[in-house]
């Protein structure tokens, strides 16, 4: 067997040697005592393998939302597990069926048939797949086009990793054909000048339309959205932007596609974030909440009206993934489900939120570099400038995020930002003391920052 | 644990209206009673929610490499469960080191680190990014393209699906056209069909390993960046390539500076009679990628490992490969999948897929001699491969109107084998737990399959 023993450190020399960890440099970790090896959690807090406790202010990915610790749902895949964990090609289990149900019991409207997958990217892959997939079952095989907002992030793996635009683009060329890019629809940068959140949000569906119509309709399959857009920060796009789409997209006879991998399940207050917009997609996205991360589940559910199109000789959807539906990912997203349900987490994760945001609205008194508070639920984020009147951002060099994560880490929280603007996501079941007790750390290291930056409030 | 009768319908009927059934049409099988939904498992064998017990002769998909029911694992992932199930952004935990470094120590040569991810396809699109994110390391961003075989599958996302990829004309090419730029296809080295008239496994071998040589200089070099393979080739039915393939395939990538992936998403954790198939061709890859009998479809997990060499051009803050998953890495799958190793190793299941997947072989070759409709009997260890034709001499496959595949499986499915065929080859791919006996009662039923269809079709020895 292998060498490691439980002594940390040779946990730690293990993973800086074999481990390929996600987003971040060995390098640069190995000089700096990292990676943290994670032992045990419970509701935010995580504890490390030095007995520190963390609170874990994005719940891993956003994704936690019951929070960590909840062993009903170890006891609900372990009950599956003896059972059978898996089963052979073409065959059905108990729970995926069951999940299947209850999603299109929670989904809005006629969304009724599931694709599970294992995660998000895969989800949103299934998505376009379907999408295209109807437009030639209808007999409309030229609208292969796929519309995503500039800014916004729907997955790394090869058919979706283009949307919305990619940072690491270069490393990817050459890209998918047939992307065409939207404005995003955030009112706090609006591309298209807007001066209002209804004003960038007419502007910005008025782009989707003008899009279209300039490619052809009848060349374009779907317009995919995250209902509020976590990359840039938790942007809440004005009332009138969701609405406008579906009326768009039914005018052309383009699918909408809503992506709440990191919206759905109660993180921005309703069970979807499509809930606030009165609007039902033709096709949902869902990952990460369905599961809060306990294992690997997601899935693409597709309205009846769509994947009615699926039935008959000829016309079934192709393409199998080895997990997809898996038995055991099933029975604890049920488990799961349950507890957000039973618990009233989406309940919860509007008050929460809510009391969040204005604590977080509190600093733009005492700390001139933030310029905007935004989000819904849990489903937060900041957005720090150099200067308020004219939202100039901070150079690179300032190291703003360098800056803050140390902060961040000095008083207690596991909370990692890229740049300008903090995404906040905690678990649903975070309480009134512990967002005191972050925002709290959060004031301190605004104040550290501030001070290395020679700016004062 | 048989549910009730009219639960059991309950659940059908569920199933038919609210998911996804890919590749299959749910009008018919509302009419046929399908799908059948599996209850329990032990070994090779399944039960359903009627009580019928069946053997999977596929592993689930080609994936259950330690038999159904190991209740074992499920201890395992339990244990992990009550402990902690995820991690904030950016920490690591224990039971993922402890695997990667499993992995470092199984794989071959200095491959050695680990990039985790929750799939085969995953693990592909991951190993065809480093290898691009790779050449633009080193100084050579024009290097895009990818090599795959004609006929090879490597996965169904938005990239992989295009490595070899559906056949032309299948609505599972044309509904997700345009297809992914960059792709350039190169021959199957299948030594009983062979593209390039190859006669022998070798002559074969030889030909379609120069063949992409010849790729290479055409397109030239500085634009390709990875070849992709199976190590033995599933999709084509356990396609063996001649022992010349892989050395050349090592030799023709270094010499034009191109990254070799060896995808043992199938083949890999003992399927093919060792613990990677590369093995048996002593080859050693730049990329691996493994999902499937990682973890024995238990839970989901795939990884791509790429040798030390390959992942030092990623050290340094700004040369990190940026491409997160969510559940990449997840602590549960990592400690179900390290003690699904264990009991391959412990069990001696590489071995027992040498020995009785050479045994079954044996048998598939007796079968031969009294079944004009079986072409080619071929694989290795517990991946095999049966060739249908029509007509032995001229290797003729059977047109799709005679629906030889439809009533092939269903006639296994009257002797109690869930086993498919698509009408031109049936692949076989048992749990590596599968016992002589296991194999003696599927080959009878192969053989009583056989023997009516032959009857049917009017072929005679």
């Amino acid at each position: 067997m292998t060498t490691a023993t439980s002594d940390p450190e040779a946990l730690r020399q293990a993973s800086l040697k074999y481990l390929w960890m996600h987003g971040r440099d060995w390098i640069q970790m190995a000089e700096e005592g990292e990676p943290r090896i994670i032992v045990e959690g419970h509701g935010v807090k995580v504890t490390d393998s030095g007995g520190k406790t963390w609170i874990d202010v994005n719940g891993g990915y956003n994704s936690v939302n019951v929070g960590y610790g909840r062993t009903e749902i170890a006891e609900a895949a372990y009950e599956q597990m003896l059972k059978i964990t898996y089963r052979p090609m073409g065959m059905a289990t108990v729970p995926n069926i069951k999940l299947a149900e209850k999603l299109s019991e929670l989904a809005p409207g006629s969304l009724d048939r599931v694709y599970p997958t294992s995660g998000g990217s895969e989800a949103n892959e299934m998505a376009l797949r379907i999408a295209k997939a109807y437009h030639r079952r209808r007999g409309e095989p030229g609208r292969y086009k796929i519309i995503s907002r500039r800014g916004s992030y729907h997955g790394t793996t090869g058919g979706v990793m283009w949307l919305g635009g990619n940072q690491s683009r270069d490393d990817l060329e050459p890209m998918l054909p047939g992307l065409l890019y939207g404005p995003q629809p955030n009112p706090y940068h609006c591309e298209l000048g807007g001066e209002t959140a209804s004003e960038c949000a007419i502007r910005c569906a008025q782009a989707i339309d003008d899009l279209i119509v300039f490619n052809g309709p009848e060349t374009v399959a779907a317009v995919i959205a995250e209902p509020v857009s976590t990359p840039t920060g938790a942007a809440v796009p004005g009332d009138e932007y969701w609405p406008m789409l579906r009326e768009i997209c039914d005018r052309h006879g383009v699918l909408l596609i809503a992506d709440e991998v990191i919206n759905g399940f109660g993180r921005t207050g309703k069970m979807f974030a499509i809930e606030h917009t009165g609007v039902v997609p033709d096709i949902m996205t869902v990952a990460k909440g369905i599961i809060s991360s306990y294992l690997p589940m997601a899935a693409a559910i597709a309205k009846k009206e769509v994947a009615d199109y699926f039935g008959g000789e000829g016309n079934a959807l192709q393409g199998t993934l080895t997990y997809s539906g898996h038995p055991v990912s099933a029975a604890a997203a049920l488990k799961n489900i349950e507890i957000l349900e039973n618990e009233h987490m989406v309940e919860n994760s509007a008050q929460v939120g809510a009391y969040f945001k204005e604590q977080l609205e509190g600093f733009k008194g005492d700390h001139p570099i933030v310029g905007d508070v935004r989000g819904r639920g849990l489903l937060l984020a900041m957005e720090l400038v150099k200067d308020r009147e004219t939202k100039e951002r901070f150079p690179k060099d300032a190291k703003i995020a360098d800056h803050l994560n140390e902060s961040f880490q000095k008083h207690g929280l596991i909370f990692r930002t890229g740049g300008d603007v903090v995404s906040i996501g905690p678990p649903l079941c975070i309480t009134r003391d512990e967002v005191d007790e972050i925002i709290h750390a959060m004031d301190l290291s605004l104040w550290e920052l501030e001070g290395e930056l020679g700016i004062s409030g | 644990m048989v549910i009730s009768a009219q639960e059991s319908e309950t659940l059908r009927r569920s199933a038919l209206e609210h998911l996804f059934m890919p590749g299959n049409d749910v009008l018919q099988m509302a009419e046929e009673g399908e799908p059948r939904i599996a209850v329990e498992g032990d070994g090779i064998r399944i039960t359903d929610s009627q009580g019928n017990s069946w053997i999977d002769c596929n592993a689930g998909s080609m994936s259950m490499s330690i038999g159904y029911g190991r209740t074992e694992v499920a201890d395992a992932a339990r244990e992990q469960m009550i402990k902690l199930t995820y991690f904030p952004q950016g920490t690591t935990t224990e039971p993922l080191v402890r695997l990667v470094e499993k992995l470092a120590e199984l794989t071959p040569g200095s491959l050695e680190r680990t990039w985790p991810v929750s799939g085969g396809s995953e693990a592909i699109e991951t190993a065809v990014k480093i290898a691009r994110a790779y050449h633009r390391r080193m100084g050579e961003p024009s290097r895009y393209k990818i090599i795959s075989r004609r006929g090879s599958y490597h996965g169904m996302l938005g990239m992989s699906m295009w490595l070899g990829g559906p056949r032309a004309g299948s609505p599972g090419r044309i509904d997700n056209e345009p297809g992914y730029p960059g792709m350039v296809y190169a021959p199957q080295p299948l030594p009983y069909r062979c593209e390039l008239g190859g006669e022998t496994p070798s002559e074969c071998a030889v030909r379609c390993a120069q063949a992409i040589d010849d790729l290479i200089s055409f397109h030239g070099p500085k634009t390709v960046a990875a070849v992709v393979a199976e190590p033995i080739s599933h999709a084509s039915a356990a396609a063996v390539p001649g022992d010349e393939y892989w050395p050349m395939l090592r030799q023709i990538c270094d010499r034009h500076g191109v990254i070799l992936i060896a995808d043992e998403v199938i083949c890999g954790f003992g399927r093919t009679g060792k613990m990677f198939a590369m093995e048996h061709f002593d080859v050693v890859p730049d990329i691996m990628t493994v999902a499937k009998g990682i973890i024995s479809s238990y839970l989901p997990l795939g990884a791509t490992i790429a040798t030390k060499e390959v992942a030092d051009a990623f050290a340094g803050e700004d040369n990190i490969f940026r491409a997160s998953l969510t559940f990449g890495g997840h602590p549960v799958t990592a400690a179900a999948a390290l003690k699904n190793i264990q009991i391959i190793e412990e069990d001696g299941l590489v071995q027992n897929s040498a020995e009785t997947g050479a045994y079954f072989l044996e048998q598939l070759e007796s079968l031969k001699e009294d079944h004009p409709i079986i072409g080619d009997v071929r694989g290795r260890g517990c991946m095999l491969g049966i060739e249908l034709v029509s007509d032995r001499g001229t290797k003729v496959s059977f047109a799709p109107e005679q629906k030889v595949g439809e009533k092939l499986t269903e006639k296994f499915r009257e002797r109690g084998l869930i086993l498919r065929s698509n009408g031109e080859t049936i692949t076989l791919t048992p749990n590596l737990c599968v016992t002589r006996s296991d194999v003696d009662e599927i080959t009878a039923a192969i053989d009583s399959a056989l023997g009516e269809m032959e009857s049917e079709l009017s072929l005679s020895a």
